[in-house]
């Protein structure tokens, strides 16, 4: 999940080598986007009720773009104030061009796709059970991503906390948060707080699926990717 | 501690409707259970969408560990052979007809005899259009465990879970159901490509609130299935929000919060729009669940650095610890009186559930699985709904506190997981 955004900027570096210019393509893109969302389907259920179904997404084939797209405004706005850029909202506090930021996110991405590749676009930190500590070895390992920040600051980080399966999801979920959070500690020090997001996806998407040791190692993680 | 042994294992198959939960396996126990008979219900026209009354009722009262309910190989009339019934230790017969009186309206009409004293305990006459078939069996059901038993049952209620489906390489689909108590009628309320979590009905039913993370991150929302209308965000900060549970009176909802990295919980008043703090300790709190009163919440916290449950009174404003067997307790629920918890309890390497009597702390481990997660009672506090694992897939699990017997339901692919029970249904 945490890829798809770092994702999404290299497929539109890469194919942009056939367009004239990045914004021509951002363009393309957003036509190909249905503006019909919030899709819902109607259920008899037994009785006289109606059931009504809330389309979290229309296109089971939904592409990166796609998901950009299906952010809320709050979602998207959050994102622009992240990377510096400019937005308008209309009297309502609703975003008044939804497919201008967009492109522009879109835009912003594909330049920073390029300075990213020269470091680890991504990078996962492994935790003991039910622990948030962070080891000499990991330490040192985070202090050389606060430089590379501190040395780019378009650069913004995300930082997911994940936890393995064992106990319950609520509290996996808070504890995936606490692990995120004590990387983002030691980023803090660096005075890199502002540009470092903070979430937790608990025990919901584990890399590797099994209830065994290996697999529960691999699970308790912190994944970096830069935006 | 207790463990209660399982001295039966039956594998039962049945015919299921596309993508209704399916009960695989019935864990019987030693307990008795009432032995009772009902009969096929009489058909007296050609219906056409044949909905079985009498198996629909029959699988209830057995899946409640109350009663071992049989069928008859004949119908069985208003001339019964009570001597015959007594001879099969039978306590009581349950039989009905079902009366066509035009294109689309049925007469279904049900009775209940006591075997030992001959005589008639309930009848009625019920007029229902066919699509009404199956509400009118739980219905039935339920009257049948009052008239025999003098409880409430819990069958015309709804269960609400998440099903996750892989799509081969496209990542998974994770749904939101509703279905009948028994898994039948299954619909889907919510559908997505990000997790969905922690659903809780609302005592009126009305609202469920969810997880969702749509926005790449945790959020809840509050959604009215039987009602077009989108789904509203609740507030939060700048972290995680999750583990909805309503108040009783519908008014305002109890939510995990983090602010500035701490979890709390909190509770958000629908009318007013605000947040009241609940608990503002620095470790992590969260899971909430109301007390049937509304006057206490029950929650998870590693305060101690211990993972266990505690109970704050509203009114008071003090916080006591409820658990104290074994390191790790989570995820506690009100039973319905308000004086017990289901919770998740860890024995060895395993996270089982367990009942904690909150006044003696008695607590009993009521599984012997690997991984059971998010218990919730029967709307009459006699049965427990849980999800837990069978060869590394997600079923759900329905214990009786009558007799601990244990009947699990899956889907036929995927997962199914977090189970909640419904009020009873209007």
């Amino acid at each position: 999940m945490s890829k798809k955004i770092l994702l999404l900027s290299s497929v539109i570096f890469l194919s942009s080598c056939g367009a004239n210019n990045i914004s021509e393509l951002g363009d393309k893109f957003l036509d190909l986007i249905n503006p019909s969302d919030a899709a819902t389907e109607q259920a008899n259920l037994g009785g006289n009720e109606t059931l009504v179904a809330v389309d979290e997404y229309g296109d089971a084939s939904i592409s990166e773009i796609e998901e950009l797209k299906s952010l809320s405004d709050d979602a998207l706005i959050e994102m622009a104030i992240a990377k510096g850029i400019d937005f308008e909202l209309d009297a309502d506090g609703n975003l008044k061009n939804r497919d201008d930021l967009i492109k522009a996110i879109l835009e912003n991405s594909a330049a920073l796709a390029i300075l990213i590749g020269d470091f680890e676009g991504s990078f996962i930190l492994y935790f003991s059970y039910d622990d948030t500590e962070i080891d000499d070895e990991s330490t040192s390992i985070i202090i050389e991503h606060a430089k590379f920040m501190q040395d780019n600051p378009l650069v913004n980080l995300r930082l997911e906390g994940h936890a393995d399966e064992r106990g319950t999801r609520e509290y996996n979920l808070a504890l995936g948060e606490n692990r995120a959070l004590s990387v983002k500690e030691v980023l803090g020090l660096y005075n890199l707080d502002d540009r470092i997001i903070v979430v937790s996806y608990g025990e919901e998407i584990p890399v590797l699926a099994g209830s065994n040791e290996i697999a529960w190692e691999e699970n308790r993680r912190v994944e970096f990717s830069y935006y | 501690m207790k463990y209660f042994k399982f001295i039966l294992l039956f594998n039962i198959l049945l015919s299921f409707s596309a993508n209704a939960l399916l009960e695989v396996n019935i864990l019987k126990s030693k307990e008795a259970a009432f032995p009772i008979v009902i009969a096929p219900f009489e058909i007296t026209s050609d219906l056409k969408d044949n909905v079985d009354i009498a198996k629909i009722i029959r699988d209830n009262l057995n899946r409640s560990g109350q009663f071992n309910a049989l069928s008859t190989d004949a119908l069985v009339s208003n001339k019964i052979d009570f001597d015959f019934w007594k001879e099969h230790k039978k306590d009581a017969v349950v039989f009905g007809k079902i009366e066509q009186v035009s294109s689309k309206v049925y007469n279904i009409y049900i009775y209940i005899y006591d075997v030992y004293s001959e005589k008639s305990l309930y009848q009625k006459k019920i007029t229902v259009s066919n699509s009404g078939f199956r509400r009118i069996a739980h219905f039935l059901s339920d009257k049948i465990y009052y008239v025999l038993l003098g409880q409430k049952g819990s069958f015309n209620t709804r269960l609400s879970y998440v099903t996750v489906t892989d799509n081969n390489s496209d990542g998974r689909t994770y749904k939101l159901q509703i279905s009948d108590s028994d898994g039948f009628n299954p619909q889907t309320v919510v559908r997505s490509s990000n997790p969905i979590l922690s659903p809780a009905w609302s005592k009126d039913q009305k609202k469920l609130a969810y997880v969702s993370f749509k926005n790449n991150r945790s959020e809840v929302f509050v959604m009215t299935p039987f009602m077009k209308t989108i789904p509203i965000k609740l507030p939060k900060f700048d972290g995680i929000a999750s583990s909805p549970s309503w108040h009783p009176s519908g008014k305002s909802i109890a939510l995990t919060i983090s602010k500035q990295g701490n979890k709390d919980i909190y509770l958000y008043n629908f009318k007013s729009k605000k947040l009241k703090r609940l608990t503002t300790n620095k470790s992590i709190d969260t899971e909430a669940s109301f007390s049937p009163d509304g006057n206490s919440i029950a929650f998870t916290s590693n305060r101690t650095g211990q993972v266990q449950v505690y109970i704050k009174n509203l009114q008071s404003g003090k916080i006591s610890r409820a658990t104290f067997d074994g390191r790790y307790n989570a995820k506690p629920v009100f039973s319905p009186d308000g004086k017990d918890l289901a919770l998740i309890h860890k024995v060895g390497k395993d996270y089982r559930v367990a009942l904690l009597d909150i006044k003696s702390r008695d607590l009993t481990v009521m599984t012997r699985n690997k991984s059971d997660e998010s218990p919730y009672f029967s709307p009459n506090g006699g049965m427990i709904i849980f999800s837990t694992n069978r060869d590394n897939r997600g079923i759900l699990s329905i214990i009786s506190l009558h007799n601990n017997q244990i009947v699990e339901l899956m889907q036929k692919t995927g997962e199914v997981r977090e189970p909640t029970w419904s009020n009873y249904s209007k």
